[in-house]
């Protein structure tokens, strides 16, 4: 009771956000019965008829629903690894330039691709990469005699083009949290390193390695949540037919399906289905981060 | 079976508000077939005659105002002056000055990537307010979006509503192909006015340079045979001294369709007998998917020899309609298909990139078998719907029978001869004579867009009769013939001429009803294995036996059942 006394203000403070969080994320929840349900917008959903799972069975009878998750888990695996390693190393780099201006300079340029949006990059790259004369393949060309790769229309190089660019677009992002725990290593590690006559890699590999691996195990963990959200945006405004058996993931698939063909009943429940698989990796990498690094947020 | 039971209680939902309707419109009904043809006021006339019941609702113009709610999706390209907007512009003033009729906008939005399928979608499902009147345009996610606008039951039968009011210009018009309403009718009740189009809008044929032409000395191409004999001149000899890799002989691409309307590749399949992605007429009268037919196999052959020979672009794959136009107008290609009004639009830009570039229209080469095909296109480019709510739906008859009555075709000193709003698609100079276009102060805006239904009136065959007249060389008299030579490119005439030359070779997609069963749950997945085939063939990663293999996976993923069902609503229309 003393606690309370103590407290209220705060309790107060956090009034607003839970109003919100109610209001946006916990009503809506209500939708999920159309998962359910043959949904027609103008019956509403106490009106529209119940089908069970249906929507469910029809997700998985689909000849291609296999590939298309097996697409997407491929490329999101692939995407959160490389979003942990670049920015990890990146950081740790950027943390050894004694230049301070010449640092923040590389830190908020890596950091700009972060606020442009897809459909502005689709148009970039497919200009960018094009087996026609597109800058990168004739710089490849001019370098190293390569012939011209087809990026985006080759299945195999369009999995590596979409994963390598979103690494590109977001690992200055990423970035800024590893810096931020570089920034709380205690100094008198270093210190007394250096009079143990420890060199500069040396003191990366014992110090420095050793004191972020916490943050990248919760950022990894935490991460998994996403693992079946390949990202629409960019694979929606970069992939076309030649690359539809490797790179067509569920987000763009009930895109097409649900969206423009009006199931909405049909999109609910691909949704719903997402968010099982998600919660279920949250709760187990949230106790993989309790285990490794100690994280806890309650 | 579920999903039928809800259709056949939808459909009896709408035939009831449908007989409800008719009742309360009976009593004027009647006299109607023996009102004076062609005259915009004789629906009132005739049905003011009938005063003995209850007076007709029809005006030519409303006093006090009543008012119209609609919707817009707004073409981003379109363009407002006097900061106007369409909510609230001179074509909004002039219906509430002229004919008392007060246009009320719920919303609008700026149409890009679906934005108004997705606004009107958002709009149903969330029970906000439908808009009086609301017009639906054609091809892509707007024929779904019409049928399933329908299905809500919030429009009305509105086939009583056109027979009563409709003008004799409108019905004449409209009776030029009775098909159009098909799409649109359930159980034998019109649920919605089909917007007529000029006819052959869409339908293309090949622009060619001819200065390339002629500077090879050689003929245009009227076989796929030539038409490689002049790609191949086009490329590797090409005259204006580009590098072989520089020029794209034929532009063409199929991002998302083999069948489109802007650097379109399906009149190869036409040379050999069928048209990809639509429903044809097969021989035995029923009705076939195009892609699925043997000749579907032979042109995909030809695509991918023209491909490793450089004919076509390498990243055909990837370059949608307004890609293929990209090369055309920067000079480097040499022949793109497309519709006959293209030397205005884009092809009048080659010329000022390339001083000398000249673009002719030729017809579509025949294949080997003496065939030629191209994708037709439907009179309508759309639908409006009245929602069974609205007060006054007549208001909206009053509106359009104006507008086909002087707008549609004006004939020469009538009030729109020269033009509509002063000052928007026309002006006069100081001598008093009209100017148009940029002679405009301030520019010339389309007020064509800016009409309650779209493009205002159509009458589908005028604008191809202009044409026909201009090119045996006639001076433009009407206002329509005007029209077209002064803001179509100079060309236009001589290509709806070369259009007209091949009047039977265009396939109209036949099946216009709403999506079947299965098509709803299967189309997508049927679609993505086509065109990855295709594609995949095109580029040579899989051989030629991939497209048998694909027409067995087709049938069998449900394409067999899709058939039947597009048959069974086919022969549900010729029974009518």
């Amino acid at each position: 009771m003393r606690y309370l006394r103590r407290t209220w203000p705060f309790h107060l403070m956090i009034l607003p956000a839970l109003a919100l969080l109610i209001v946006f994320n916990y009503i809506p929840m209500g939708g999920i019965v159309m998962a359910f349900q043959d949904y027609k917008p103008w019956l509403h959903i106490s009106g529209s008829e119940w089908i069970g799972l249906d929507n469910f069975r029809a997700l998985f009878e689909r000849e291609d629903s296999l590939q298309v998750i097996w697409n997407t888990f491929l490329i999101s695996v692939f995407k959160i690894v490389f979003n942990l390693l670049t920015p990890f190393a990146f950081a740790i780099l950027l943390n050894e330039v004694r230049a301070r201006f010449l640092g923040r300079t590389i830190q908020t340029l890596v950091y700009l691709p972060h606020f442009l949006s897809w459909v502005i990059l689709g148009g970039i790259l497919v200009e960018f990469l094009s087996s026609d004369g597109g800058f990168v393949n004739r710089v490849l060309h001019e370098l190293f005699g390569i012939k011209p790769i087809f990026f985006l229309g080759d299945g195999n190089w369009f999995r590596f083009t979409v994963v390598v660019s979103e690494v590109w677009k977001e690992f200055g992002y990423g970035t800024i949290v590893f810096l931020a725990a570089l920034a709380n290593i205690n100094p008198s590690l270093y210190e007394a390193a250096e009079m143990d006559g420890a060199s500069r890699w040396r003191q990366t590999l014992h110090i420095t390695i050793p004191s972020l691996v916490p943050m990248a195990i919760v950022v990894g963990t935490l991460s998994l949540g996403n693992i079946l959200n390949a990202g629409f945006d960019q694979i929606f405004n970069l992939y076309n037919s030649l690359v539809m058996d490797k790179g067509d993931i569920i987000d763009t698939f009930v895109y097409r399906t649900a969206i423009n063909d009006g199931q909405f009943g049909f999109a609910t429940a691909v949704g719903l289905f997402k968010s099982v698989i998600s919660m279920v990796l949250i709760v187990i990498s949230y106790r993989l981060a309790y285990k490794l690094a100690n994280y806890r947020v309650f | 079976m579920k999903a039928m039971t809800r259709k056949s209680a939808l459909a009896a939902a709408a035939l009831m508000l449908a007989a409800t309707g008719l009742a309360a419109c009976s009593g004027s009904k009647d006299e109607e077939g023996s009102s004076s043809p062609s005259s915009a006021s004789s629906p009132s006339a005739s049905a003011s005659a009938s005063a003995s019941a209850t007076e007709s609702a029809y005006k030519d113009k409303y006093d006090p105002p009543v008012t119209i709610t609609t919707v817009w999706g707004v073409d981003p390209a379109l363009k407002f002056k006097n900061g106007e907007t369409i909510e609230n512009n001179v074509a909004t003033k002039w219906a509430l000055d002229t004919l008392g009729i007060k246009i009320d906008s719920l919303w609008s939005v700026t149409d890009t990537n679906n934005a108004f399928v997705t606004k009107m979608r958002l709009a149903m499902s969330s029970s906000q307010k439908l808009p009086d009147v609301v017009t639906i345009g054609t091809g892509g996610d707007y024929d779904q979006l019409a049928q399933d606008l329908i299905d809500t039951g919030a429009f009305r039968e509105v086939g009583s509503l056109f027979d009563q009011y409709a003008n004799e210009k409108w019905k004449a018009a409209m009776n030029l192909d009775p098909n159009v309403w098909n799409p649109y009718t359930r159980d034998g009740k019109r649920m919605g006015i089909p917007v007529l189009d000029y006819a052959y809008n869409h339908d293309y044929l090949l622009w060619i340079r001819q200065d390339w032409l002629d500077k090879l000395h050689l003929e245009a191409p009227k076989t796929l045979e030539e038409l490689e004999k002049v790609m191949d001149a086009f490329k590797n000899q090409n005259p204006d001294g580009l590098k072989p890799n520089q020029v794209i002989p034929l532009s063409i691409g199929f991002k998302t369709t083999m069948n489109t309307w802007m650097g379109d590749p399906s009149w190869v399949f036409g040379a050999y007998g069928t048209i990809p992605d639509q429903w044809n007429k097969a021989a035995d009268g029923s009705l076939e998917w195009g892609s699925i037919n043997p000749a579907a196999k032979q042109a995909l052959q030809k695509l991918k020899e023209w491909r490793d020979k450089g004919y076509i672009p390498s990243e055909a794959a990837l370059w949608d309609e307004n890609k293929t136009s990209e090369p055309a107008v920067a000079g480097t290609a040499g022949i793109i298909p497309g519709p006959y009004w293209m030397s205005g639009w884009p092809l009048q830009d080659t010329a000022k990139n390339v001083p000398g570039a000249v673009w002719k229209p030729y017809a579509i080469p025949t294949g080997p078998d003496g065939k030629a095909g191209r994708h037709g296109t439907n009179f309508t480019s759309g639908v409006t719907l009245i929602n069974k709510n609205m007060e006054h739906p007549e208001a909206l008859f009053t509106y359009q029978n104006y507008l086909f009555e002087n707008l549609a075709d004006p004939q020469p000193g009538s009030q729109w001869d020269i033009g509509v709003f002063k000052g928007y698609d026309y002006d006069l100079d100081a001598n008093g004579n009209p100017v148009y276009l940029d002679k405009i102060p301030g520019g010339e805006v389309n007020i064509n867009r800016y009409w309650l239904v779209k493009d205002g009136a159509r009458i589908p065959d005028a604008q191809m009769k202009a044409l026909l007249k201009l090119a045996d060389g006639n001076e433009p008299t009407t206002r329509l013939e005007k029209e077209v030579k002064n803001n179509y490119g100079p060309e236009t005439p001589a290509a709806a001429k070369v259009l007209l030359s091949q009047p039977d070779i265009s396939y109209k997609d036949m099946f216009t009803g709403p999506a079947t069963p299965t098509m709803t749950s299967k189309q997508d997945y049927l679609k993505k294995i086509e065109m990855q085939t295709f594609n995949e063939i095109i580029y040579g990663k899989k051989d030629l036996s991939a497209f048998d293999k694909f027409v067995s996976d087709w049938k069998a993923a449900g394409g067999d059942k899709m058939t039947q069902e597009v048959n069974d609503w086919y022969k549900s229309t010729q029974s009518q």
